[in-house]
């Protein structure tokens, strides 16, 4: 099997590059469809995320993918943009290399956030439309599989996936749930209308929180913001009384100065009557005043504070590198071996047929000569061609059965080409 | 069932420290087995500890009709009902690691009960009466209850603290939410004031019975001014106090308040079990016995009413 990844990932390439060469999802089946019109001897599949655009090139014969500079001519085309704009910061992985590069990249090792989980959702719909696309795909299928199994086991067996990094993911996913239950039956406030307010809101609400006030100083976004997740639109001037009702806020404005003085929430923790309050400041400059932190049953957590944790939650998560790159060689190995028995198994058998029916011929031929044989007798030379034929091909067998696959794969051509059998 | 008659403190208290010991490992690695042992060897202690209880412990009327038996009984009891807590803990809070605050706690009061021994055995009269058994169950249900909130509210102050400092969470050593604890503290005064009255009133209710009707006399008139009735009263007060301010002030049931407010009702609680072990209240030793008998006696001799009752 010939398998090659062409491509330009956030590693080497340029934004600008990337941009150049992304599809959207509608943009992909076309593509598809005209490279198997150019190239009809080889498999194709095409992830494109915003860090990444791949093109994985499959074939069984030797030389039917086309080449690095064939490849990028055509994507060039096919993108309206010149080749020579692209060629320095597109990669190039063949065979093992390539596994290996799509087994990391299915396990998130290759992603900017080590550990995230939306590549092999992005790894498992690319493979559907190439499979849309190409029914009869049967490489893309076992690399393909093999990745996904891949990226399970990773998951199941190191901790990679299981700290969160990303600040809404932290301050949500993490410390909210330290400080309370469920977030169906709290009141959370949400100051401002960016696209952090909107991204913690999302986890918010994907955690379970369903009451949500949004106050911003421009009315319209965050009645948009409201609109979009159902919930309900507070007004500037009643924000104490605001803060007075919530249990979480999720603070995230664009004002210059602090829009809770600690003045203020003396006033907010009056009426509180001290009940435990969460807020997640993720303004800056900050939108709380420090000193707020230091009122009984107020837990304050700044963008500083969460970063912090997001950092050591990238470190915890870089320490599994090692042993799941380790899962990876041991998987690319079996992968290899694997295709290796499949493509030899025929190549045997085809051998053992060739053989038989040669040691069939002669000794029906034999037979016919021979007269006043015995069936005993007849038994006996039978199996005497029997161990003939096995002992011949022994030796030859079991160099292909225990060499290494690229050893092994000289073989099996050179067995091919002096036995004279087919593909 | 001959080898149930085996089972010994060792059995149970050794699969609590193993139990201790797989949550101390919780902390520093994690193995996706261990909960299933940890809550088999839980379970087994357990069952080993009831057993124990049933056929050691005393802890149903038996022949004698002893009520727990002794204070060895009264703990190794209390010790139980934390265990079934634990176990209940572990199927609600099934990440966190609230048993390296409730394991030692249960292991403590087996130690207690085996330092008490078998000595100073619960009167056996005063056992017998409906008020006695539900003296007994109310005072000890309370106990485990005040323990188990002493528990959360430790944990509670424990996690509060934290997230205050915003100390990282250290990657396997994971506390219930404060909500939870929060509401459990609340739940554990309120249950356990509840409970520790009916203990009390029970508890006068056997007094008064002793006074008003001398066929109870034997198991002793208790003085009013006995600080195991005043140390009692204290601690219900406590309670009732804190139960009632916390229905009427908001502040008081929010966050750490009711947290301290529980470890101040467990101090509480010490120094009343404290208080009734020193002076030796529902139990007997054998020269204590023969002043009582002496006592008993002369009570009677000066109430003819209660004599001619006891006669018959």
């Amino acid at each position: 099997m010939n398998l090659q990844v062409i491509g330009c990932s956030h590693h080497q390439s340029s934004v600008a590059t990337r941009e150049q060469l992304a599809f959207t999802q509608q943009q992909i089946k076309p593509f598809l469809n005209n490279y198997y019109s150019k190239f009809p001897n080889s498999e194709v599949v095409l992830l494109s995320t915003c860090n990444r655009t791949e093109f994985y090139t499959v074939a069984n014969k030797p030389n039917s993918v086309p080449g690095k500079s064939e490849l990028i001519e055509f994507i060039a085309e096919q993108r309206g943009i010149a080749a020579t704009d692209i060629n320095s910061e597109i990669f190039i992985h063949q065979d093992r290399q390539a596994v290996e590069h799509l087994f990391s990249v299915a396990s998130s090792l290759d992603s900017m956030v080590v550990g995230e989980a939306q590549i092999l959702s992005q790894v498992k719909q690319a493979y559907q439309l190439a499979v849309e696309t190409n029914q009869t795909a049967a490489l893309i299928h076992r690399v393909f599989q093999s990745a996904i199994r891949v990226a399970r086991r990773i998951s199941n067996e190191t901790e990679i996936h299981t700290n969160r990094v990303s600040v809404p993911s932290v301050a949500i996913g993490v410390l909210a749930k330290q400080i309370f239950e469920r977030l169906d039956n709290k009141k959370i406030l949400i100051l401002g209308a960016g696209e952090m307010a909107e991204e913690t809101l999302r986890y918010a609400i994907h955690e379970g929180g369903k009451e949500f006030t949004i106050i911003n100083r421009s009315i319209e976004n965050a009645k948009e913001l409201a609109e979009k997740f159902k919930g309900r639109v507070g007004d500037w001037s009643e924000l104490e009384k605001e803060l007075a009702a919530a249990d979480l806020v999720i603070s995230a404005t664009g004002a210059t100065k602090a829009v809770v003085t600690s003045d203020q929430f003396d006033r907010v923790a009056e009426i509180r009557k001290q009940k435990p309050i969460f807020i997640l400041d993720l303004a800056v400059p900050r939108d709380f005043e420090q000193s707020i932190s230091d009122r009984l049953n107020v837990y304050l957590y700044t963008l500083d504070d969460l970063q912090k944790e997001c950092e050591r939650n990238r470190q915890s998560r870089q320490s599994h590198y090692p042993q799941a790159q380790k899962i990876i060689h041991h998987e690319a190995d079996q992968f290899f071996d694997e295709i290796q028995r499949r493509s030899s198994g025929s190549t045997i058998a085809q051998l053992k047929r060739q053989a038989d029916d040669a040691k069939q011929l002669e000794l029906d031929r034999l037979m016919k000569r021979l007269e006043g044989v015995s069936d005993k007798q007849k038994s006996e030379i039978e199996q005497s061609f029997n161990r003939l034929v096995n002992k011949i091909l022994h030796p030859p067998l079991k160099s292909l059965q225990t060499e290494s696959p690229q050893v092994s794969g000289g073989l099996l051509e050179a067995l091919k080409k002096l036995f004279q059998l087919g593909e | 069932m001959n080898w149930l008659q085996n089972i010994s403190i060792t059995c149970f208290a050794a699969s609590y420290v193993v139990v201790f010991i797989l949550e101390i490992s919780r902390v520093f690695f994690d193995i996706s087995f261990r909960k299933y042992v940890r809550v088999g060897f839980a379970a087994a202690g357990l069952f080993a500890h009831t057993v124990f209880l049933v056929l050691q412990g005393k802890l149903v009327l038996g022949s004698t009709g002893l009520w727990l038996g002794s204070w060895f009984g009264w703990c190794l009891a209390t010790a139980w009902i934390l265990a079934i807590a634990y176990i209940w803990i572990s199927a609600r809070q099934p990440k966190s690691v609230i048993g390296l605050f409730l394991i030692p706690l249960i292991l403590g009061l087996i130690g207690l009960g085996v330092g008490f021994g078998h000595e100073n055995e619960f009167r056996s009269m005063k056992a017998k009466s409906t008020w006695s058994m539900v003296h007994g169950s109310a005072l000890l249900l309370g106990t485990a209850i005040v323990a188990l909130g002493f528990v959360f509210g430790v944990v509670y102050v424990v996690q509060s603290r934290r997230l205050k400092h915003k100390s990282p969470q250290p990657k396997y050593f994971r506390l219930p939410s404060l909500e939870w604890l929060q509401k459990s503290c609340e739940y554990s005064l309120i249950i356990s004031t509840f409970l520790l009255a009916i203990g009390l009133v029970s508890g006068i209710a056997i007094n008064w019975t002793h006074q008003a009707d001398g066929t109870l006399l034997v198991g002793g008139i208790i003085a009013w001014s006995n600080p195991v009735i005043w140390s009692s009263g204290i601690l219900f007060s406590w309670l009732l106090l804190v139960s009632i301010f916390n229905f009427c002030y908001q502040p008081s049931r929010q966050g750490r308040k009711v947290a301290y407010l529980v470890i101040a009702s467990f101090l509480f609680l010490v120094l009343e079990l404290a208080i009734v072990w020193w002076v030796g209240h529902a139990t007997t030793s054998p020269e204590s016995d023969v002043a009582h008998q002496t006592q008993i006696q002369r009570s009677l001799e000066e109430r003819p009413s209660a004599v001619g009752r006891l006669k018959l």
